[in-house]
């Protein structure tokens, strides 16, 4: 699934907030999928914590007017995980126990 | 050593971000066969591509074969170095190819590399893996039909940063939170970007004022660079001026020749200038880019200590270029006009008839009959003629 943004040529309905987009507007389209708008896509989004496995909490975030949640790599880190003692450690411990890498 | 080498990850897990792209390629390697697709990995710079085909092939016991954007990669280079490597197998144990930046192949030094890739990657006999920052040319259309494509994007900022804190810990030092930030943002999602910005300033780059010429224009870091109060501060100002090493010789260049400067001093400068266009023209011609990383160290050569020199833009005396561009503007439309009359189109005129018309009327054996503006251009001609 690949979103790309694109100027509308024929007037659709954003699939997140359900309203119009017009003709000549800047939208996301897929494939299949449908249209939404820029701004519905990036509040639609919010990364994953890899750590504790729940959301990352991206609306609070120190970086959440930088990052393009729609285009970076889908696992962050929430700030409680975050701000927890040796919490690269931690990350590297629960990507290894939900994904499967080869033994080293 | 550079912290981007020294803390270059040993296993997959010491890698952040992509997790899935990780765990995709694992699966394709652990799953290979004889005449399964291709990998293409796709991303843009330092998120990890090379690094992770290096780290799996280790894993897995593969012999890399790896060919990056400094080789040249034209149809005989490919054949050369990959024929073998596919017709020996059992000679050379197991072997994993490696193309590096093959977006990059192109131009006449790379000539038929694209189409003798594809014809390798339709039978493949060992894995192939490849590397590029972007899908989106023509060219790649064939190579993403001939393979399959994992996607790897950018690190989250956060992630970034916990990764970066992770590294001064590791290496005893520590920087303020806003340039911490800063580092971040402005790697955009590039992990090796970002540990070279942070190791030059622990090292001792732009201590005072955490300001970084990245983002100046080269006006700034020209001047800068000749304002500079040691040698080291004046190569850090032009290991961060990012820009087409052309346009960089051409503003030091352009800088030079219009500033007030001793014949010694000028012709010392333009001797460097000169080194540093030979070594890009060569790198241009033999497209041998792992060389660019010495165009640096030969423009820092033009630090004099309170050299007089500040950045012009253009490359002739002003008077000159005045003239260039006024007086050629007001020729242009006479030469438009008259060759109107004569039927004839502007260049013939300007080459042919021009000079004989001025000389006829410096003769005072043509009258014509023209405006005061056109007149007036013709006398100039003939003044600056005499």
């Amino acid at each position: 699934m690949s979103w790309r943004s694109i100027p509308m040529k024929f007037p659709g309905t954003c699939t997140v907030c359900k309203k119009k987009i017009e003709v000549g507007e800047v939208a996301l389209w897929a494939k299949g999928l449908g249209v939404k708008h820029q701004s519905c896509a990036e509040a639609d989004v919010e990364l994953d914590c890899a750590v504790c496995g729940g959301k990352a909490g991206c609306n609070q975030c120190e970086f959440m007017d930088d990052c393009d949640r729609t285009k970076v790599s889908q696992l962050c880190i929430c700030k409680k995980c975050y701000e927890a003692k040796d919490s690269i450690v931690l990350y590297r411990e629960a990507v290894s126990r939900n994904y499967k890498f080869p033994p080293q | 050593m550079m912290w981007s080498e020294k803390y270059r990850p040993k296993s997959l897990l010491e890698m952040i971000g992509n997790e899935e792209a990780k765990e995709s390629f694992v699966k394709w390697v652990a799953n290979w066969t004889r005449g399964a697709k291709p990998i293409l990995l796709v991303g843009p710079p330092g998120v990890g591509k090379t690094t992770m085909a290096l780290l799996v092939a280790k894993q897995f016991g593969y012999d890399l074969v790896s060919l990056n954007a400094s080789d040249v990669r034209n149809k005989q280079r490919l054949e050369e170095i990959l024929n073998p490597a596919l017709g020996n197998l059992g000679l050379l144990g197991k072997i994993m190819i490696f193309v590096d930046e093959v977006d990059g192949i192109h131009g006449r030094a790379d000539f038929g590399g694209v189409s003798a890739l594809l014809q390798i990657l339709k039978e493949p006999t060992v894995p192939i893996v490849l590397a590029a920052n972007s899908e989106s040319s023509d060219k790649m259309k064939d190579i993403r039909k001939a393979s399959v494509t994992i996607r790897m994007m950018p690190i989250p900022p956060r992630l970034l940063r916990l990764y970066l804190e992770s590294i001064l810990q590791k290496e005893g030092e520590s920087l303020r939170v806003g340039t911490l930030i800063k580092l971040v943002l402005d790697s955009r999602g590039d992990i090796r970007s970002m540990l070279n910005s942070a190791q030059a300033l622990v090292g001792g780059f732009e201590p005072q004022t955490e300001k970084s010429f990245e983002t100046t224009d080269v006006e700034s870091a020209v001047n800068a660079f000749f304002k500079a109060r040691s040698r080291d501060e004046a190569m850090a100002i032009l290991f961060s001026l990012r820009m087409d090493p052309q346009e960089k010789i051409n503003a030091f260049y352009s800088s030079i020749i219009t500033s007030h400067l001793s014949k010694n001093d000028m012709s010392e400068m333009l001797d460097i200038v000169s080194e540093a266009d030979i070594l890009y023209g060569r790198i241009m011609r033999e497209q041998q880019w792992r060389l660019l990383r010495y165009l640096d160290s030969i423009l820092v050569k033009l630090y004099r200590k309170d050299a007089a020199v500040r950045y012009s833009q253009y490359n002739l005396p002003w008077p000159l270029i005045t003239r260039l561009r006024w007086d050629g503007k007001a020729i242009k439309d006479l030469e438009t006009a008259l060759s109107r009359r004569m039927h004839v189109s502007r260049s013939s005129f300007a080459t042919f008839y021009l000079p004989y018309l001025l000389r006829c009327v410096k003769n005072k054996t043509l009258e014509m009959d023209l405006d005061p503006a056109q007149t007036e251009v013709i006398q100039k001609e003939l003044s600056s003629a005499k």
